[in-house]
């Protein structure tokens, strides 16, 4: 039963995980290589001077750490609302990659790939040892000159909206299986790949262990009764465009454009829940949903300038993220009914000292649930930009400003209307990055600070003890860092 | 280093913010946005009812009577009657058509209102464990879900009544009994002479003087009231504020003796329910507050009130003019306030329908004296009374329950508007009683059907179900399959049809035309027979005439004489109960003759006022 139901802001929060990526932040995005003039990824070779059959290891890591105060006396905490807000205040989390590159002398190309994940809070403020760690990476993965195998525990992401921390396409946890096939057209080339996996996620909805007696003697052995993996198969088309200066593309040499389209497949078992107080099996029927989406992305090929724009629409089981739980349901235990219709843009502009990236989306959500009033039935966007200028090559000063609302097909008593949250920030980070002008450059070492005015809506939804629900306005002052290098998680 | 400054194109901004807003703004008008259904926005008061004697009313335990959102299952155990099985005000909307088919016009749904979620292992799936009195209590619904509910059902002229409780709050708080801040349960006694006795801060027994701490030196006075604050179970201070405070509440430890005024009207209810103090001026201002706003946020027809003998009856007064003067001034008449009140004396129920207080109550003293004694113990005869209990009865109705309607109320007396029912979710089920008795059952909810008052018919009860005690009187409806094709369900229906056909039956003066002791086997054994005209009927006539008796065929008839009615001589009745249609002709000298197998009855009417 709990994975049902549970009313207040507690179960809004669970639910709002459950369509989005899970409570645990999600892998923070390496600088979009999509934009990038090659948009197959970068694959590092092993020094051609080495004999084959030898290797090396390579390391890389994303990380971002900071800590900060709400000026209040405590610490400064997130305020989104929406499933995916600016991350201005978000909390830390770090990845660390290890991983092992091979040349064959058959000419095959071979990595294996292991990232662990650290998520905050880490030992110097909690004073606690039992770090929370998830193996985010673990595969191995063939490459020739046209093709690509993998297999094993994987993120499998396409492009990212990096000022809603968000991967609004692709953006696969499984462990299974997949492959790419690469067709070069010279000044263009198109990219087919297929992925599929499986996923079993630790909770009521997908798994159930209970003791059982064991046949002979007398003591018992924990047995698994609910087992419902999730399959999923990913089909990704890509073509990508590239300008010259005999065939400029939007009139720029060096830019291009990328076409995405991409389809997804879900499918969940039947399986029965057991209530162990009262012996009872809950009948969970099969359950089904697909996805399908499309990209389309102009780079200009001039530092990291480009703009992207996602559309994408799911139904049943797909609606919600793979890493997350249905928690509302039709009434025969099923999520078929649930829609979710996501448009977004993101871009960056970068000309001399300044930089400008910008992002926005809408998203509609409609659960299964038989009643027209849900708190799980809700309209949702953000829009929020984030200035930057350099004052040198190395400091300057990012502004952001964004905006997010969401509207719930719940009854606001007070206005006789939707429940309707909303939130207003706007930001200023001081900031040096040594690696030089660029919205992406890496490291960055950063103060922020942001303040955020919350309506009475996005007040209601937190439990009355919390600061939250009477506060209208947030600050959040800190300084952090944020890093990436050497990382492969993009497919 | 030269900083070079390479300003954005200001008309490149502006046009791209254009075009981001221009999308927002477009998307936000869409049709396809959420909002709020407008049967689930609030209501323009209205007056629904014309005549409470009109209506047929059926009592619905919310969570047994139909699921229809799985999504608010909270804390569900499926089959266990003393938890939640998970019936909420969707289901109701998507079976009133079982309901209307059933003839019913008026749904009483039991309480709204946010409760404590559990205690002792039972659940508050009933509704009378209040913590909240401003909120919907989750496993229903929402807000909207209750306004659609009672929309919906205000359009097929159905009424929804709502049942509240002011007398007591949840088990909210506990008395500090031994000062240590923390609620115990212990047993007492030293393990030599003295008695092991077991005592509860949560539900400590009544003291005249308000429940007393005491510690091993001794009484301490009275014993601190602290709320409990445990969220898991939603047992954390009440609310609206004053009743948060602890001068809300009496204090007095629980009722042991109902019999004696002062324990009856101050003692907390059995289950550590907590006794309001509705004397106090702030808290009665806070319930016709609350309540009256209930009612301005659903639009309901009228409030059943539970345990209205456990409050003061200047409460009632205050209570009643408040509310009916409060909906009157916003166009909502003839708002039905009834109570319930445990009890089968006559003499304290009726005086609840005083002037200035109830429109109504149940008929309680009836349940005992004709619905038990008369029809349930009809398959025993040395309990089964005969009807002259019933005749008896009656006339105590005629002179102790309210004469004259109250004001602003409902427009009827009290004594013509009294709630008849067999069985509800406090008694154990007709049919458990009579041991499934069916022929009984039909024939006792003849009685209520057309007889003076308003019929209640508790869910359930026309698919036979067979519950004792609670929560054994507490099924779950949904397990039927809401069929309609049983007989029970097809007698009920039949008499709602003629009920609504025949305006004796509503609205027609009583005048009992015969009854008697008899139980064995003398001709009239079990008969009992009663006339409905004249009043607000008019000259619409109706003779019913029952045979209570389980054995044997029995008269209208008994030692030469035959019974009298006021149907002219020559008059022919039509038995309008059976399909058949008999007839039965008053004879020259004024008397009838009718003869009736055990356990039926006929509904007799002119033949000139037969309704086709």
């Amino acid at each position: 039963m709990r994975l049902l139901f549970v009313l207040g802001f507690s179960a809004l929060c669970a639910t709002a995980n459950a369509e989005e990526p899970p409570k645990v932040d999600p892998p923070s995005p390496v600088p979009p290589k999509a934009y990038a003039k090659e948009a197959r990824p970068e694959i590092r070779l092993a020094d051609p001077n080495e004999p084959t059959g030898k290797g090396r290891f390579e390391f890389g890591s994303y990380g971002r750490v900071s800590v900060a105060s709400d000026l209040r006396g405590g610490t400064g905490r997130s305020t989104n609302i929406v499933s995916h807000g600016p991350r201005i205040d978000e909390e830390s989390y770090t990845e660390f990659e290890l991983r092992r590159e091979d040349e064959w002398s058959s000419g095959f190309h071979t990595r294996v790939v292991t990232s662990l994940a650290l998520f905050a809070p880490f030992f110097h403020f909690s004073g606690s040892l039992d770090q929370r760690v998830g193996v985010r990476n673990l595969y191995a993965q063939a490459s020739a000159k046209n093709w690509s195998l993998w297999a094993g525990s994987r993120m499998y992401r396409g492009d990212d909206i990096y000022l809603l921390n968000w991967w609004p396409l692709d953006n696969q946890n499984t462990m299974g299986a997949g492959g790419s096939y690469r067709i070069d057209h010279g000044q263009s080339d198109t990219t087919i790949a297929l992925h599929a996996g499986m996923q079993r996620l630790d909770n009521a909805f997908q798994a159930q262990q209970i003791q059982s007696p064991i046949p002979f003697g007398i003591t018992s052995m924990a047995v698994t009764v609910l087992d419902r993996p999730r399959t999923i198969e990913t089909f990704k088309f890509t073509h990508v465009m590239r300008g010259s200066d005999a065939r400029p593309v939007l009139g720029n040499a060096n830019g291009g454009l990328k076409f995405i389209g991409y389809v997804e497949a879900h499918q969940l078992p039947a399986g029965s829940f057991r209530d162990t107080t009262l012996q009872q099996d809950k009948p969970l029927p099969s359950d089904w949903g697909f996805l399908v989406g499309g990209q389309v992305t102009f780079y200009t090929g001039k530092r990291d300038t480009y703009a992207s724009l996602f559309v994408r629409h799911a139904r049943g089981v797909a609606a919600y993220d793979p890493l997350a739980v249905p928690s509302t349901f039709a009434f025969d235990r099923t999520t078929q009914g649930t829609a979710e219709t996501q448009v977004a843009l993101a871009t960056n502009i970068e000309l001399g000292p300044i930089t400008l990236p910008m992002a926005a989306y809408l998203r509609w959500f409609r659960d299964a649930s038989p009643t027209e009033t849900s708190l799980y039935k809700y309209d949702e966007g953000a829009i929020v930009a984030r200035p930057h200028v350099f004052f040198s090559d190395h400091w300057g000063i990012a502004i952001e400003g964004s905006y997010q609302l969401r509207r719930h097909a719940f009854l606001d008593t007070k206005s006789g209307g939707p429940l309707t949250s909303s939130i207003l920030k706007g930001g200023i980070i001081p900031f040096f990055s040594p690696a030089g002008r660029g919205t992406f450059k890496r490291p960055q070492f950063r103060l922020i600070y942001n303040v955020t005015s919350r309506n009475e809506g996005a007040r209601s939804l937190y439990p009355q003890d919390d600061a939250f629900a009477s506060r209208a306005v947030e600050h959040f002052l800190g300084a952090g860092a944020e890093w990436w290098f050497n990382f492969s998680s993009y497919p | 280093m030269v900083v070079q400054l390479q300003l954005v194109p200001v008309k490149t901004m502006r046009k791209l913010v254009s075009r981001i807003a221009t999308f927002i703004a477009i998307a936000a008008a869409c049709g396809s946005c959420v909002s709020i259904p407008e049967d689930g926005q609030k209501p323009i008061l209205a007056t629904h009812v014309d005549d409470w004697r009109d209506e047929v009313i059926y009592q619905a335990l919310v969570d047994r009577f139909a699921n229809g959102d799985i999504n608010n299952d909270f804390r569900v155990k499926p089959g266990k009657l003393a938890r939640y099985q998970g019936g909420d005000w969707k289901g109701m909307l998507d079976h009133l058509d079982y309901l209307e088919a059933l003839g019913i016009t008026t749904v009483w749904i039991s309480p709204i209102v946010k409760n404590v979620e559990t205690d002792a292992d039972v659940d508050a799936y009933h509704g009378y464990w209040a913590q909240d009195l401003t909120e919907v209590n989750p496993h229903f619904g929402d807000l909207a879900q209750l306004r659609s509910l009672v929309k919906a059902a205000h359009a097929r002229n159905m009424k929804v009544v709502l049942d509240v409780v002011v007398n007591h709050m949840g088990q909210v708080f506990f008395y500090d009994m031994n000062l240590n801040g923390t609620a115990d349960i212990y047993l007492g006694g030293t393990g030599g002479t003295s008695p092991v006795l077991r005592s509860t801060e949560f539900d400590p027994d009544w003291d005249s003087r308000g429940v007393q701490a005491s510690t091993s030196l001794g009484i301490a006075g009275r014993a601190p009231i602290v709320f409990i604050n445990d969220p898991s179970i939603n047992r954390v201070p009440p609310r609206p504020f004053i009743m948060g405070r602890g001068e809300a509440y009496h204090g007095f430890g629980r009722v042991l003796n109902y019999e004696e005024d002062a324990q009856r009207l101050l003692g907390d209810f059995p289950g550590g329910l907590k006794d309001v103090a509705t004397e106090v001026p702030e808290v009665r201002a806070t319930l016709v507050d609350v309540y009256a706003k209930w009612v301005e946020e659903v639009d309901f027809d009228g409030l059943r009130l539970d345990t209205v003998k456990h409050v003061e009856h200047d409460f009632w007064k205050v209570f009643g003019k408040g509310i009916r003067e409060r909906l009157a001034a916003q166009g909502k008449k003839k708002f039905l306030l009834f109570g319930e009140a445990f009890d089968g004396r006559d003499e304290l129920l009726s005086t609840y329908t005083a002037p200035g207080e109830l429109d109504s109550v149940f008929y309680f003293s009836q349940h005992y004296m004709a619905v038990r004694d008369v029809f349930e113990y009809a398959f025993d005869k040395t309990q089964q009374k005969g009807t002259q209990q019933i005749a008896d009865l009656w006339n105590k109705r005629a002179t102790l329950y309210g004469t004259s309607p109250q004001e602003n109320g409902i427009g009827v007396a009290p004594q013509k508007a009294l709630v008849n029912f067999l069985d509800n979710h406090d008694v154990a089920r007709f049919l458990f009683e009579s041991k499934g008795d069916t022929a009984a059952l039909r024939n006792a909810l003849t009685f209520i059907f057309t007889e003076e008052g308003i019929p209640c018919v508790y869910y359930g009860t026309e698919q036979d179900f067979t519950g004792g005690n609670d929560p054994g009187n507490r099924e779950i409806l949904w397990d039927k399959h809401f069929a309609t094709s049983g007989y029970t369900f097809s007698h009920l229906a039949n008499l709602a049809k003629l009920r609504k056909a025949y305006v004796a039956l509503r609205r027609g003066n009583t005048s009992v035309r015969w009854s008697s002791h008899h139980t064995n086997d003398e001709t009239d054994a079990g008969i009992f027979a009663f006339e409905r005209t004249g009043g607000d009927a008019a000259t619409s006539y109706a003779l019913i005439v029952m045979n209570t008796n389980a054995r044997k065929t029995s008269e209208t008839r008994a030692d030469g004489t035959t019974m009298a009615v006021t149907a002219p001589p020559g008059t022919t009745l039509v038995n309008v109960l059976d399909p058949q249609r008999p007839t039965f002709a008053v004879g020259a000298d004024g008397t009838l003759y009718v003869s009736l197998p055990a356990q039926t009855s006929a509904v007799l009417v002119p033949s000139g006022q037969v309704v086709q």
